[in-house]
This record gives structure tokens, C-alpha cells and sequence, in this order.
């Protein structure tokens, strides 16, 4: 079973960035000059890479925020990260630097992240279902903050914003993919030195702390590294609901093992789960794309609803 | 190295001073919500504060092994978040015991047919022995159970009084229980709570005599031959 599943999703990754509006012949590849040839590598290439690290940090984001938060329905979006980023993008648009906004979206995604610290450092213990409250407050308070943005904007801005909240993979050249690698690297790297905390974490704190682990600092630095990861992939593309919380769900039903060995399969599945969404949304012979983040709720939200029903049930 | 606790007060507990010798052992009695389990996790420092010490070390102040070797607390129900982590993986996370394996934990405990099993479809009697097994090999100087035989049957409870009357691994064991009878033959000393304070610390034969237990449980626990019998 996951043997095949592997093979598909590779022969997915084979096979993704030669089908959109023109589907490219393999030969085309041989043929520096042809225009197919600029098509791949320049456009579908970066393209099916953008979407394959997206999707990664994205899922890995969901997993450890459902560790650290001990609640299989947070993700990195629940603690207003994605919003924040959402926000400042507006802003961007509205202040007339929208070929700035990624910077914006980071910007926004990092203050969130500090303001939720600096709040936390308040507390006087560490409490992690509080930070949660804090986070969906924010998101409330950014939610309101983006109806003023619209209020305020022309029709052309308010489409514009409208675009970016939807989600979207277009990108042309490597220089954003080398940014992500990095990033999609960094997570990766932050997740394996704390394997053995975070295999703890998923016991309960109280073990954890037994066992010598300071809980609070591990905690703060895995939603850090999440934090970070998320906000320069919501730069990027816009915030893409759903991959951080089914990804992880649906490789614990397949692999049926703990959560501290599924980092790379999570990673790999959401990046396929994500690539799989976009060569959809790029086929559906509609005169311009479908938004990714409407294509990911609507194939993840009944697909999880299914599962839940197929494990309550069984 | 003693474990000393001075002058500790909150909302529950009222001036607890006491210490414990290291190879001593020590039960803890007292009624439900009397701050028992609140006193456990002041010990272990899951409640940080600084009127606990094991050989001049506030256990809450240090971090990695250096703690999990003072002091380890045994909860009365197993917690565990990952639906799909089997009792050998919760084992080996929390091993600082080099003299026993694993195996050899399973097989004191009587579990090793639970080895691969996930430890969210254990029965509470499973988890509590699978938790006993956990505290074996995590080894701290000073382990405290929280009411280790409440979800056992007899035979599972005959099982659970012989390793804490007989096993020699843990160094010092601090029983928090309801069973009377176990805590008479065990035969350690006593420690009271009653309304958040110490009302009795000392040897276990001059807690268990009648007038003394009339006293303490308007006469609902009575002494016989050699048991210790709650009258119903």
C-alpha cells in the first residue's frame, strides 16, 4: 500500500510540470531553443518546485503545531501567522508597493510571531491552550483589520488583495525556490535536532518534563522555526488553507506510527498534495487558473471529513 | 542526600517542612483533595519553587538528566497525546537506567505480551503497571507513585505490593495511596496531610494503632490481626 502510493506520487512529480494550458512533448526538453524548452524550465519547473516545498512546510507546519499544541486541529494558521502575513500584504497593495508584498507577508507573518511571544513571556506559566487564545484573537483582530484595507482600497487594489487571499503559485525563475529550499532545509533541520523532545511532547508535558526536557523553550523553539518557515512560504504564495491539517491526518491513518516518524513523509506527502492541486487547478480548461487555496478546500475538506468518519467508525 | 522540602505554603498547602534520607522510604496518607498529588508535583518541581532540595539542588531550576536523576513522579493514569506510540517506544524515551533493560521491565511487570502494543488501547490496570515498568527504568533517586494500585485487580495488586516492598532498583519510593492496608505492610513511614498541613510524620507502627486511627478516621478503619480493614 505505501509502496505504491510512493511510486504514484513520484510518477505525479514526473509527469506534473509537463501538463497546463499546453502540454509539452518530453522532447521538447532536448531543444534549448524551442519554446516548450523556456515553458518548462522557466515557468512549470519553478512552478511544481514552488508547490512541492510549499506544501511541505506546510504540513510539516500542521504536525508540529498539533504536537505542541496537543490538539489534532491547530496548524500554523490558527495562531494568525497566515493572517498577519494576509494583512500586511493588503497594506502593501493599498500603500501602492504591491511588487513589494512577499516582503510585506514576511514582515507581517514575523510581527505576529512576536507579538505571540511577547504576550507569552507575560504569562506567569507557560500554558499553551492561552498562546492558542492569543493567536485567534489576532486572527479576529487581523480579519478586521483586512475589511478596513478593503474599505479603503480601489476596486483594482480590492482585486488584488482578493487574489492574494485565494492563494496562488504563479512564479517564473529560481531565485524564490533557493529561498524556500533554504527554508523548507532550516525546518527540516530545527525538527530533527529536536526529535527526541518532540517524541516526548507527543506523551504528554508532564513526561516530558520528567525527563528532564525544558518544555517551554522546546516549545518555543519548534512554533519559532514553524513560524518563520510559514511566514516566507505565505509571502510567497498567498496563505493555502487545509494542507497543514490534513496532511498529517490522512500519513498517521496510512502509516499508523508515531508522529516523530513521519517528518519526512509528511513533508513529502504535503509537497505532493500540493503539486497534485495544481496540476489540477492548471487542467481544468478554464480560461485562467483555479486559486490553489480554493482547489486544497475543496479536495481536502470532504476527503477529511471522510476519515474522520472512516476511523470513528471502525 | 536528603530530599527536604521547608516552609512550603500555596493555595492547598500550609507550611510543609520535612525530609527524607535518601534509601528511605515514605507513604503518604491523607483524604481526597488534601493536596497530596499538589505536594508530589511541588517535589518533583512540575510546581517550580525553591523550598525543594535534593542535596542543595532545587530540582526545578536544573534541566536534562541532571533532574530526571533526583527525582521522577508516577501520575495515577497514563497520558499519553500520539494514538500510535507502542509501550517499547514509551519505554526507551525515558530510560537513564543502564542495569535493566527494557525486556527485563516488561517481564517484572508482567507485560512483555503488551510490547508492541499502542499505549492509548492499553486498560488502566495495563497502563499503570506499563507506568511502573516506566519508573523502573527512569531510575531517579526519588520516585513518587501516585496511587500505583487503584485500577488493579488482586492478583495484578499482589504483583504491584511485592515490587514495591522487594524491588531494589529505585533507591527511595514516596507511596501516595488510599489502601490502608497496603501501607501497613509495607511497613514505611508515614506521612499525614489534613487540611494542607503535616499532622503526623513517623514510623508506621505507631501510626496504625487503634486509638491513633480512631482519631484520624472517626473510626471507620479498624485493625485485625494483621490488616488494616475499612468497616461497611
Amino acid at each position: 500500500m505505501k509502496k505504491i502510493i510512493l511510486l504514484l506520487a513520484l510518477l505525479l512529480l514526473a509527469i506534473a510540470p509537463f501538463f497546463g494550458q499546453i502540454d509539452l512533448p518530453i522532447s521538447s526538453l532536448f531543444n534549448a531553443n524551442s519554446m516548450e524548452y523556456k515553458v518548462f524550465f522557466d515557468i512549470r519547473l519553478p512552478r511544481v518546485l514552488l508547490a512541492f516545498l510549499i506544501g511541505g512546510i506546510l504540513a510539516l507546519g500542521g504536525l508540529i503545531f498539533q504536537t505542541v499544541f496537543r490538539n489534532p486541529m491547530s496548524t500554523p494558521f490558527t495562531l494568525g501567522v497566515a493572517s498577519g502575513a494576509t494583512l500586511f500584504t493588503a497594506i502593501a497593495i493599498v500603500l501602492g508597493f504591491s511588487t513589494l508584498s512577499p516582503l510585506f507577508a514576511f514582515v507581517g507573518a514575523m510581527m505576529t510571531v512576536l507579538i505571540l511571544f511577547g504576550v507569552a513571556s507575560r504569562f506567569e506559566r507557560y500554558d499553551s491552550s492561552s498562546l492558542l487564545l492569543v493567536g485567534i484573537a489576532l486572527s479576529f483582530f487581523y480579519a478586521a483589520a483586512l475589511m478596513v484595507m478593503f474599505y479603503i482600497s480601489s476596486l483594482q487594489e480590492s482585486y488584488e488583495i482578493m487574489r492574494f487571499t485565494m492563494g496562488s503559485l504563479d512564479i517564473v525563475g529560481f531565485e524564490n525556490i533557493i529561498i524556500l529550499a533554504l527554508t523548507s532545509a532550516f525546518l527540516l533541520a530545527v525538527i530533527f535536532n529536536y526529535r527526541y523532545e518532540l517524541k516526548l511532547l507527543l506523551t504528554s508535558y508532564e513526561f516530558a518534563y520528567l525527563k528532564g526536557i525544558d518544555v517551554k523553550k522546546t516549545n518555543y523553539i519548534l512554533l519559532f522555526a514553524v513560524s518563520v518557515a510559514v511566514g516566507v512560504a505565505v509571502s510567497f504564495t498567498g496563505p493555502i488553507g487545509f494542507v497543514g491539517l490534513i496532511i498529517p491526518h490522512i500519513l498517521k491513518t496510512i502509516y499508523k506510527q508515531s508522529a516523530d516518524k513521519l517528518i519526512v513523509p509528511i513533508f513529502f506527502y504535503g509537497g505532493v498534495f500540493l503539486v497534485l492541486s495544481d496540476l489540477i487547478a492548471r487542467n481544468l480548461g478554464t480560461s485562467s487558473d483555479i486559486p490553489i487555496g480554493v482547489l486544497t478546500s475543496f479536495l481536502g475538506a470532504p476527503f477529511f471529513i471522510y476519515l474522520l468518519i472512516k476511523r470513528k467508525s471502525s | 542526600m536528603p530530599l527536604k522540602i521547608d516552609n512550603y505554603s500555596n493555595e492547598i498547602l500550609k507550611g510543609i517542612s520535612f525530609s527524607l534520607e535518601a534509601g528511605e522510604h515514605l507513604i503518604i496518607l491523607g483524604s481526597n483533595g488534601v493536596g497530596k498529588t499538589t505536594l508530589a508535583k511541588v517535589l518533583c518541581g512540575m510546581t517550580p519553587s525553591s523550598s525543594v532540595s535534593i542535596d542543595n539542588i532545587t530540582p526545578s531550576k536544573v534541566y536534562g538528566e541532571k533532574r530526571a536523576k533526583l527525582i521522577n513522579y508516577i501520575p495515577p493514569k497514563l497520558d499519553v497525546f500520539d494514538e500510535f506510540i507502542t509501550v517499547r517506544e514509551f519505554l526507551e524515551i525515558g530510560t537513564f537506567n543502564n542495569d535493566l533493560s527494557i525486556d527485563a521491565s516488561l517481564e517484572k511487570l508482567h507485560i512483555t505480551h503488551l510490547t508492541n502494543k499502542a499505549c492509548k488501547m492499553l486498560s488502566s490496570g495495563e497502563s499503570q503497571l506499563l507506568l511502573i515498568a516506566s519508573a523502573l527504568l527512569h531510575d531517579a533517586r526519588y520516585t513518587i507513585f501516585d496511587e500505583p494500585t487503584a485500577n488493579l485487580d488482586p492478583q495484578k495488586m499482589q504483583l504491584l505490593f511485592n515490587l514495591l516492598k522487594d524491588e531494589t532498583t529505585l533507591q527511595s519510593k514516596l507511596i501516595i495511596t488510599h489502601n490502608l492496608d497496603l501501607a501497613y505492610k509495607l511497613g514505611y513511614n508515614i506521612l499525614f496531610l489534613e487540611e494542607g498541613a503535616v499532622k503526623f510524620y513517623g514510623s508506621n507502627s505507631d501510626f496504625f494503632t487503634q486509638t491513633h486511627l480512631d482519631a484520624l478516621y472517626d473510626g471507620s478503619v479498624e485493625k485485625r490481626e494483621n490488616n488494616i480493614v475499612v468497616k461497611l
